[in-house]
């Protein structure tokens, strides 16, 4: 019955018809698409604008040339933002990475209250990052957390002060960035391990390969599309970090654990300079171009192979 | 007597004319849109009751606070001013009132101001700030001294000691009194930048207000590298020294309880920690308020003022709203009860403070801002964004902060990382 009127609107009717038909499904995809694009991409290309031009306390326009960009990269702010992120940004990237993917396989072994497993580790991605870092604030306090317990247990020499310590305390946000969000990658990974082609473990048992062996020769390597997926959304989050920080360490301490989001909004609204603000806004987006334009390459081969297979 | 009469008529049939305008205007009930970041606490309290008694005169008071920063509050006002609807009225305080009243047009408070007389009893340099361009914009409200010495009553205990330090000698003898009485840590602070910042500028002006006048206010390149600069980093070293490293980016009113218990002696704080205290359930002897310490013994004061800037509006109800909150402010009645509420001291020099109402930390606080003003003593405070526009403010405490917390960096690279900051942000 189906088939039939199927074959009819191919044939017959014309296809305006079709269009006004799909016109509903056309409407709920494509405005909101449009509107949130031309909102995104306005704004980007208007930041853009802002930073050629001198703006301070509101927006002028004018002409600055690269002015805005020299003084911004010549700030020590940035430098020690940039640094960071480097360091913050392979960091929490690895380690909540491997973090995810033991937390997924060992879920995977069947194990009995999985469910509640899974929602306990799933559920930190469910706090907002200023909860997350207050509450590491605490902890990782040593005269108030961690290192205080320890102590008053009576291991009195027991030292674990990163969070006041300028070269340790870039960790400490990966810490906690770690604990938050590497439930997500369990999740990525737990459904990946879950999709595996059961044929394909049954001939490896067959074969009589152990499970170490399964999941190193067999099981791991049919994940790396979601590692990639993985690495890529964790890596744009960790270049837009910025309430995790500002709860935590403040940026500090002194300017010890500045990224660039914190300079950004320091620079527009604390110091009231716009344009330069704008600079290191533009920046970030050219770092976070510069992790999702392979990645977009990358699934475009991709892609072109599929379809060439 | 007939022409008399036909120009009372002319003037009466003039006036019938006139007249509904003329009720009008007299009869727009005021109206004031304000926006401000005091939401809580005694601030939080002070506005609304200023509200109240704007309320009682006949006017129509709406108050938007933006709690948080003050940057918060920035953005809104930004927000608004480029939407072209400014509040009629805003928080807004020290150079930022010459840097914003450059976006927005302003009202002219020349008149009221000469009204009140208000400009008779204003500290000059305070005054300077609220006219940028040499006519009244914006009115201060309250001052605070950022620079106050507030020492705990049982860590004084601890170390036997009695005597109010005067000079920073004074001040070090009896930190290293308290540390050997004790007291864990005999300075109490939290980690955030205004702290930071609030340590160096109350050793420079304390050690040399000149200089502080000159490296600091005007920027001036061989002030800033001077001797003066370098002994207050060497002074801001020995602070960080007795500070408790734990506090991280604390808040320092997270360790009143401990300041108050004696297991931190000294506070170095603005003249609002005294309402903090209080807001906080300590006793007013539980602690004692003195003048920040000062090499020439005569008192130096860091000055942070809270103002009102007005914004220009067509509506005559807002007007007549700004003409009120403009002498609501300057009135001696309601800066006592703003004050009281929040622990700061008026801003006219010649309110009493002698009558109930008013504690001795006040009393002295007016005091000192009275001699320091008569030595020209009185200074504009930098960690409190009096002193220069808040971007090399930021430029500056950056290296502050840096130093407090590194103590790696030496009192002679502190003096050319803050010279290089300000040439940077110049």
């Amino acid at each position: 019955m189906t088939h039939t009127v199927a074959a009819e609107t191919r044939t017959g009717r014309p296809v305006t018809f079709g269009i006004l038909r799909r016109l509903p499904e056309h409407l709920a995809i494509w405005v909101p698409l449009l509107l949130s694009a031309g909102h995104l991409v306005s704004f980007a290309l208007w930041t853009v604008w802002i930073s050629f031009t001198p703006s301070t306390l509101v927006p002028v326009s004018g002409w600055v040339g690269l002015r805005n960009y020299t003084a911004v990269m010549a700030t020590r702010n940035w430098q020690i933002a940039f640094d960071n992120l480097l360091l913050f940004g392979c960091g929490f990237v690895l380690l909540s990475l491997l973090t995810g993917l033991l937390l997924a396989v060992l879920l995977d072994q069947r194990i009995r209250g999985e469910n509640v497993l899974r929602s306990i580790f799933l559920y930190p991605i469910a706090l907002s990052f200023v909860v997350t870092g207050t509450v590491w604030s605490w902890l990782l306090n040593p005269g108030l957390g961690i290192q205080k317990l320890v102590n008053d247990i009576g291991w009195t020499s027991f030292r674990f002060d990163w969070l006041i310590d300028r070269d340790m305390a870039i960790w400490t946000i990966v810490i906690a960035a770690v604990w938050q969000s590497s439930g997500f990658a369990m999740a990525l990974f737990l459904a990946g391990l879950r999709s595996v082609d059961a044929d394909l473990i049954k001939a490896a048992q067959i074969d009589g390969a152990g499970p170490i062996r399964m999941y190193r020769r067999v099981i791991l390597p049919t994940l790396w599309p979601i590692t990639v997926t993985v690495v890529v959304i964790q890596l744009q989050f960790a270049i837009t970090t910025f309430d995790l920080v500002r709860a935590l360490t403040g940026g500090g301490p002194g300017l010890a654990t500045q990224l660039p989001a914190l300079v950004v909004y320091d620079l527009m609204f604390q110091r009231g300079l716009l344009a330069r603000g704008a600079a290191a806004a533009v920046l970030m987006l050219l770092i976070l171009l510069a992790v999702l334009l392979p990645y977009a390459g990358w699934r475009y081969l991709q892609r072109r192979q599929a379809a060439h297979a | 007597m007939n022409n008399i009469s036909r120009r009372s008529m002319l003037a009466g049939a003039a006036g019938l004319f006139v007249a509904p305008h003329l009720t009008r205007a007299q009869a727009a009930k005021p109206r004031l849109t304000v926006i401000s970041q005091w939401s809580a606490g005694s601030d939080g309290a002070a506005i609304t009751a200023l509200g109240k008694k704007f309320e009682e005169k006949g006017g129509t008071w709406q108050h938007s606070p933006v709690p948080g920063f003050t940057t918060e509050m920035m953005n809104k006002l930004r927000a608004q001013i480029m939407a072209g609807d400014p509040p009629a009225c805003s928080q807004l305080k020290g150079p930022e009132i010459a840097a914003w009243s450059k976006i927005a047009p302003t009202v002219d408070l020349d008149a009221l101001v000469a009204a009140a007389g208000y400009e008779q009893v204003v500290a000059p340099d305070l005054a300077r700030l609220h006219k940028p361009a040499g006519k009244w914009i914006s009115l201060p409200l309250q001052i605070y001294s950022t620079n106050m010495l507030f020492l705990s009553k049982r860590a004084m205990d601890k170390a036997k000691a009695d005597k109010i330090p005067v000079t920073w000698a004074d001040f070090n003898t009896l930190a290293q009194k308290m540390k050997e009485g004790g007291v864990a840590h005999p300075i109490a602070n939290g980690g955030t930048r205004p702290d930071d910042g609030q340590k160096f500028e109350a050793a420079l002006a304390g050690i040399s207000p000149v200089a502080y006048r000159a490296a600091i206010m005007t920027l001036d390149e061989s002030a800033l590298k001077g001797p003066e600069v370098k002994a207050a980093f060497a002074q801001v070293r020995k602070i960080a020294d007795w500070m408790d490293p734990n506090t991280a980016a604390q808040h320092y009113s997270t360790n009143l309880q401990r300041f108050v218990a004696g297991d931190m002696g000294m506070m170095i704080q603005g003249g609002w920690a005294q309402g903090v205290l209080l807001n906080a359930g300590f006793k007013l002897d539980d602690f004692i308020i003195a003048p920040g310490p000062t090499d020439n013994t005569k008192p130096v004061f860091l000055l942070n003022a809270d103002a009102f800037i007005f914004w220009q509006r067509k509506e005559p109800d807002l007007q007549a709203g700004q003409t009120l909150m403009a002498q609501l402010v300057m009135d001696p009645a309601i800066q006592t009860m703003y004050s009281q509420i929040t622990g700061s001291i008026p801003v006219r020099s010649d309110v009493d403070l002698s009558g109930a109402g008013w504690s001795d930390g006040q009393r002295q606080t007016a005091a000192a801002l009275k001699e320091a003003v008569a030595n020209n003593q009185a200074v504009l405070s930098v960690a409190h964004n009096m002193a220069q526009e808040n971007g090399m403010t930021a430029a500056m405490i950056d290296v502050i902060t840096e130093y407090v917390k590194n103590k790696a960096i030496t009192p002679d690279q502190a003096v050319v990382r803050l010279s290089d900051a300000v040439e940077g942000a110049r």
